[in-house]
């Protein structure tokens, strides 16, 4: 009986969200796996097409000029967050003078939800309400376009999404680098190495797993940055800052075609994947840091 | 004595028992509802009234924002739960979920609202909807900032001889932008509906009043595109707008622009927010011909509902002669009955007769278009994207007219198919 309780005690204690798991998560990402095979309204019933969407889709010159747009957006997004996030964890993590104010400081960004950062960055950013644009009135400057002109309001929006999570990558690398046992750089300091060197040979191979955390976190993030961009161009001007989740939300819901939004919501979902497993192969190839 | 208390408490339990269904009894109308003005609070005062008289009845009203209002009454039929009752402006967007009317109410019940209205609410045969308010797009200007640049604008009958041109307009509005503190003309909707005024008043369409062929393709579609370039070029209309979402009604109410392409359903907003300016309604300017775009409300019923009576009996109450007058001044609506064409407005009556004589003008296909639901609402948001292109110069007029056509032509075979 004690045996059997034993055994059983833990299947127990994770069920609870086991079940929120199942019913918020994986029922629903069931259900959108199998609506993408079907054509639906949301008002009648959905009708079975087998591969309709996905060829409509792979047919679709907009979706893939809106794959291209999110790709830039990614791998625009990911990198300077990492190396943002990367610079200010070593700043931060010396003993400099009002460090835990720059970390506080850093930090902040990440407590706001996405919305309210959106809209923030409108409100800095407008062409006519603006206070950037205020400025540079007052200091006789010509106003700028930030948001109605294709290119600047795609780096405002990239701008604006680092922003945003670079302080969280940012305690994640603090974190890591606490980790690395200072006998390292002792060692290699007796040993004649320089700062960069210690980065090179130490600092960034050391900080490996947390690296690859960093980039598989913010990739999917990338991918998914909804809200920021809904309030601070709406997908705008025209279709310039339009990426995959804007496109799956206006099928969905203005268009009302909810089989291919799923369709694309599967696409999402198997570039995520894809990219996730090239990022923990890559990172495998080189072996334990430790070692 | 104790036997007496009980047989008491026994009695109360069995009464109070009883009484329940009495109150489970009550129909509660779940009621999804929009605002754009004050007629929210209307609509209250008209269920505190229809209570009175069925006191059996009550109403849940689920007020939600304009824009998400499909996808909350969408959400709510997937989940298996319609409301009872909801006001819409696209009924056939909703066609498969909403209660057929033809029997309950019957078509010949129509025939009290402005024909406009009707495509809106027949659908392959069925009134979906009751029409209860008609909009009008129209112009509303700054009278300061064009007095400032003595500017005459036409805004009275004895006027509508003497309208401006499309160019006569576009210079009007660059003059009061150089003798006002306006820094621009025009503040022009984000709106596809909006934008098409200026097509119905070259002369063109979306589609063919029996929506049997796609006519935007067309010299008057490009020449509607171009003129609209055209503004954006001269500086008339603030890119921020189209480009970059900026609010065009807070732009007006700043003072930034002289005057707003909106419509009648501002009218309201803007008595209440307005202060430190004088503000009214002027005719627009013609193309070809003269023309405003028909929109409307409706109230529609649900065929799942568990209410079905109920939601008919409030909807003939609603739509009724006397109290779609009393929504209909109270809010400042145009109303969709025609025996409700003069209405005492406490506000504004001379802005309510223009928007009525744009629309008296208006060609069949400026309501026709915008009843053909099924195609408009797939097609809007890329009619939207082809004109930023053309303001971006990414692609000509003619070029954003043809990518209209072959989008239609595609959406509508996909509709038929």
């Amino acid at each position: 009986m004690y045996r059997w309780k034993k055994k059983i005690a833990p299947y127990l204690f994770v069920l609870p969200n086991l079940i929120i798991f199942s019913i918020f998560i994986v029922f629903p990402a069931l259900f959108g796996f199998y609506v993408s095979f079907t054509e639906w309204d949301v008002l009648t019933s959905p009708e079975f097409i087998g591969l309709g969407n996905f060829i409509k889709l792979f047919q679709s010159a907009d979706f893939w000029a809106i794959l291209s747009r999110t790709l830039i957006y990614v791998f625009s997004v990911v990198p300077i967050t990492f190396g943002l996030s990367m610079v200010l964890a070593i700043i931060l993590d010396r003993n400099i003078k009002a460090k835990g104010f720059f970390r506080a400081i850093f930090y902040l960004p990440t407590m706001l939800s996405f919305i309210v950062i959106g809209v923030s960055w409108r409100w800095i950013l407008g062409n006519n309400f603006g206070i950037l644009n205020y400025l540079l009135d007052l200091a006789g400057m010509a106003p700028v376009n930030w948001l109605t002109n294709s290119t600047t309001a795609t780096i405002m929006v990239i701008f604006a999404s680092v922003w945003a999570r670079v302080g969280y990558f940012m305690v994640m690398f603090i974190a890591g680098l606490q980790g690395i046992p200072g006998v390292y750089y002792e060692a290699a300091e007796i040993d004649g190495a320089s700062k960069w060197q210690q980065f090179r040979h130490i600092t960034f191979p050391l900080l490996k797993p947390t690296s690859l955390v960093v980039v598989v976190l913010s990739t999917i993030q990338a991918f998914k940055m909804f809200g920021l961009i809904k309030v601070m161009t709406t997908g705008g001007p025209g279709d310039s800052t339009t990426y995959l989740v804007q496109e799956i939300y206006q099928q969905a819901f203005q268009v009302g075609d909810m089989g291919y939004a799923s369709a694309m919501s599967v696409m999402l979902f198997l570039i995520l994947g894809l990219l996730t497993i090239v990022q923990f192969k890559v990172s495998n190839r080189g072996g334990n840091a430790y070692e | 004595m104790r036997k007496n208390l009980l047989i008491t408490i026994t009695a109360l339990l069995l009464v109070g028992l009883m009484a329940v269904p009495v109150f489970a009894q009550k129909t509660v109308l779940d009621f999804v509802w929009f605002s754009d003005g004050v007629e929210g609070e209307v609509l209250k005062d008209i269920i505190a009234d229809y209570k009175e008289e069925h006191p059996d009845v009550d109403f849940n009203i689920i007020e939600v924002p304009y824009n998400e209002l499909n996808t909350k009454i969408k959400t709510m039929v997937a989940g298996g739960n319609p409301p009872d009752l909801a006001r819409v402006s696209n009924p056939g967007e909703l066609s498969s979920a909403l209660l057929n009317l033809n029997d309950s109410i019957g078509q010949d019940y129509l025939d009290n609202f402005v024909e406009s209205t009707h495509p809106y609410v027949m659908v392959d045969g069925k009134m979906l909807a009751i029409p209860i308010d008609v909009t009008a797009n129209g112009i509303i200007y700054n009278k300061d900032y064009f007095e400032a640049a003595g500017i005459d604008v036409p805004d009275t009958e004895e006027e509508l001889d003497d309208l401006w041109t499309w160019e006569e307009w576009a210079n009007a509005l660059e003059k009061v932008v150089e003798n006002s503190d306006a820094r621009y003309g025009l503040a022009y909707d984000y709106s596809p509906h909006r934008w098409s005024t200026l097509l119905y008043q070259a002369g063109g369409s979306f589609f063919s009043k029996d929506w049997s062929e796609v006519t935007i393709n067309s010299p008057e579609g490009e020449r509607a595109v171009e003129f609209f370039v055209e503004l954006h070029d001269r500086n008339i209309i603030p890119e921020s707008i189209w480009l970059g979402g900026e609010n065009p009604n807070t732009l007006f109410r700043s003072g930034l622009t002289a005057m707003h392409f909106a419509g009648n359903w501002m009218l309201t907003n803007y008595r209440d927010n307005i202060e430190n300016f004088d503000w009214g309604v002027a005719y627009m300017p013609k193309g070809k011909i003269r023309s405003s775009v028909v929109g409307g409300k409706f109230v529609a019923g649900f065929k799942d509902s568990d209410n079905k009576e109920a939601a008919v009996d409030f909807l003939k109450y609603f739509s009724s002669q006397e109290v779609n007058a009393k929504f209909c001044e109270e809010s400042l609506f145009l109303s969709a009955r025609t025996d409700n064409s003069k209405l005492n407005y406490s506000f504004g009556s001379d802005m309510f007769e223009i928007f009525s004589n744009e629309l008296a003008v208006s060609p069949p296909e400026a309501g026709s278009d915008w009843a053909y639901n099924e195609a408009m609402s797939r097609i809007y948001d890329d009619i939207r994207q082809n004109i930023v292109k053309s303001i971006q110069h990414e692609i000509t007029p003619k070029e954003a007219v043809e990518n209209m056509e072959e989008l239609a032509k595609s959406e509508i075979e996909n509709i038929e198919n």
